[in-house]
């Protein structure tokens, strides 16, 4: 089926074209109102950089906040394609509930209600193309310039120019394409024209990919005499359950989050469908006496139109509204949460991939899961409990006491818990990499990944640690039990310090804390080299386990040096100055040593 | 004490500042990380108080001198970054 379309598609365009010249000038309006929606979409990238995602995440918080986000979102961008495709990434990133994301794609139906009034009060009245050249003209000089927010403005400037180009083009097309064609010949009265005309705008929808453009095909079809007025709210019934099918493609990569979203769309845009249809003629009346309350000529199709495309919408919301709790129970039960598997990526997929805010949330989630992961493998492989390690007031006593070995499978769980998802942060970071993102994001994602490779780096090295340690820890083997604690104590040192960390609140929480834990390795792993040295002076320590602890201490260090210099730029701060002045004050090993030992020598009385 | 790294790091920060590869420093920024650094040597200092074990109060007590040097430095760049009234 899906090999045929394209043929037909162009077939269908080919033979349009040879019977009617002034088809041509339609199907052309179509594809510049199409491509002015692109340059539309691509220039709020640009111009944002994120500011439409972030906007997204504050402006969500309540049902009537979404609900408002999505008018006022799908009214400034001219898509509720477009804001379901981003609702359903933001959804999949985890940065949004269900709950949210369907009050935005309500609020987008009655958004994209806007575009009707656009063109059938203004482009239809007015010589639109007189605004869209001037538009075009200026866009270039400003596409062309080296700011990324003037190049956002030039494309926004040029979709919107392109728009009414488009629309433009439409209006001409159908006002010449009247005196070879009279369409209207194959107007359909009563049942069979609503179905059958709810179906064809349900199909040029899908073709068209967007129900705006369907729109202004309809009003400017209408306002030409090409269809009769029935027919049109028909075929605007139908393009509002094409709509649809732009969400359930983007849910095709998205998780059950984005599937569940995809859904809720076409059900409330079947129902309202299916309201609109059983109630077309009330809601006919309801056209007429708000359209002669408000003083649109009764003649006035277009017009009338517009106000049936906005209280359909309008009434679908309200309907759907007070049962807005049981859709999402609904959703919840039919499409389920997969059950957890910590071997894959969790925030990762296609879906995310669209936007630079999603990329970097997802990215750092799952960087987090990562983490999350490593440190039940390293503390596993150190023979301790998590909970304990966090719960406990004196680390070293508990980990002195923790010494039945954890049976497990390190090799196999590192492969499956660790490097899979490795492998996914890394194939993901790349793939971002050739998006075209802004700088500072790529930075970022950049050392989101380096912050994966030292906590895979850190797994690594407990990995090369944890025979001896459980041969060393698990009983009493004197000076070697000692020295094995001790490293398995630091250790943990450095794990409960990163949860003190991630447990603080963020606005009072500081990488600057590990400044002291970062410069207490350097000394302890110095100073265990004497230990070592003396033991083996004192005879308590043999050559052999001497050479073995040393070896092993090293990797012990490098773990900590690794986890600490992940959780450093990891937690850093967000804000890019506030990151700066981090940096500017960050103290090094020699640096914290002067410090104390200043302050040492200050206190210790003179002789 | 010697402040010559800290000092290395801020002018690499105003030349970076000047190519335009970093973003502008304002006193309510450094004031926000004192703000947070306060808060931490606060809670050390109470934790310190609750805590019996020597070495484990030894250790804390070298997280809040590592705390209130922060803070310090922190002063100078406030200093430094502050336009002076005139």
């Amino acid at each position: 089926m899906k090999k045929y379309s394209l043929p037909v598609a162009i077939g269908v365009l080919i033979v349009g074209f040879w019977l009617s010249p002034d088809f041509q000038q339609i199907a052309a309006g179509v594809a510049i109102f199409l491509f002015g929606m692109l340059m539309l979409e691509d220039g709020f990238k640009l111009f944002g950089g994120g500011f439409l995602e972030s906007i997204l995440e504050r402006a969500t918080s309540t049902i009537p906040r979404s609900l408002g986000f999505g008018i006022v979102t799908t009214t400034i961008l001219q898509s509720s394609s477009l804001v379901s495709v981003i609702t359903i990434s933001f959804l999949s990133a985890g940065l949004i509930s269900l709950l949210a994301g369907v009050g935005i794609i309500f609020g987008a139906n009655i958004g994209t209600t806007t575009g009707a009034w656009l063109v059938a009060g203004f482009g239809l009245k007015v010589n639109i193309s007189t605004y869209a050249m001037p538009m075009l003209a200026i866009s270039i000089i400003l596409v062309f310039q080296k700011s990324k927010y003037l190049r956002g403005v030039g494309f926004a400037l040029a979709g919107l120019g392109f728009l009414f180009l488009g629309i433009h083009h439409m209006k001409e097309g159908f006002d010449t394409f009247k005196d070879q064609f009279d369409l209207t010949r194959f107007a359909m009265t009563g049942l069979l024209g609503l179905v059958v005309y709810t179906a064809v705008g349900m199909t040029a929808t899908v073709v068209m990919q967007s129900s705006h453009a369907t729109m202004v095909l309809i009003i400017t079809a209408l306002a030409a005499g090409q269809i009769s007025y029935e027919n049109a709210l028909a075929l605007a019934i139908g393009a509002n359950v094409g709509t649809t099918i732009t969400a359930i493609i983007g849910s095709l990569t998205a998780n059950f989050q984005g599937k569940r979203l995809a859904l809720a769309h076409l059900i409330f845009n079947l129902l309202t469908a299916g309201v609109a249809l059983v109630f077309i003629s009330p809601l006919r009346e309801a056209v007429d006496w708000i359209s002669a309350g408000v003083g649109i000529p009764d003649n006035d199709f277009a017009l009338k139109l517009a106000v049936f495309h906005t209280i359909f919408n309008s009434l679908g919301v309200v309907l759907m509204l007070p049962a807005l709790r049981v859709l999402i129970r609904f959703l919840e039960r039919t499409i389920t949460e997969p059950e957890l598997d910590l071997s894959k990526p969790k925030y990762l997929s296609e879906a995310v991939d669209e936007f630079p805010q999603t990329i970097e949330i997802a990215l750092r989630k799952e960087v987090k899961h990562l983490y999350d992961n490593a440190v039940e493998l390293i503390t596993h492989g150190l023979n301790i409990h998590r909970h304990d390690l966090f719960a406990t007031k004196d680390i070293a006593k508990t980990i002195a006491k923790s010494r039945t070995e954890i049976e497990f499978d390190i090799d196999e769980k590192y492969e499956h818990r660790i490097k899979t998802i490795y492998a996914a942060i890394v194939e993901f970071s790349t793939r971002a990499g050739s998006k075209n993102l802004p700088q500072d994001v790529m930075d970022r994602i950049y050392v989101l990944r380096d912050v994966a490779g030292q906590v895979v780096r850190a797994v690594k090295a407990v990995k090369h640690l944890r025979r001896n340690t459980s041969i060393y820890t698990s009983r009493s083997s004197g000076a070697s039990s000692v020295l094995y604690n001790g490293l398995r104590t630091e250790i943990g040192r450095i794990l409960a310090e990163v949860h003190r960390l991630d447990q603080a609140d963020p606005d009072d929480r500081s990488q600057l804390w590990l400044d002291e834990e970062a410069a207490q390795v350097e000394t302890d792993s110095v100073n265990s080299i004497r230990v070592v040295e003396e033991l083996i002076r004192e005879g308590r320590l043999e050559p052999d386990a001497a050479t073995s602890f040393l070896n092993d201490s090293g990797y012990g260090y490098s773990a900590m040096r690794n986890l600490l210099g992940a959780a450093r730029a990891y937690y850093i701060q967000p804000d890019s100055a506030m990151a700066e002045v981090e940096r500017i004050l960050a103290l090094d090993e020699d640096e914290v040593e002067e410090v104390v030992s200043d302050v040492v020598s200050a206190e210790s009385p003179t002789s | 004490m010697g402040v010559e790294k800290y000092a290395e790091k801020l002018d690499d920060y105003f030349e970076r500042l000047e190519d335009g590869k970093a973003k502008k420093i304002k006193p309510s920024h450094v004031l926000r990380v004192i703000s947070k650094l306060k808060k931490k040597a606060e809670k050390l200092n109470e934790e310190i108080e609750v805590t019996e074990k020597e070495s484990k109060k030894d250790r804390l007590k070298r997280k809040v001198l590592i705390a209130r040097e922060h803070i310090k430095r922190a002063e100078l760049l406030l200093d430094k970054i502050t336009p002076a009234v005139k």
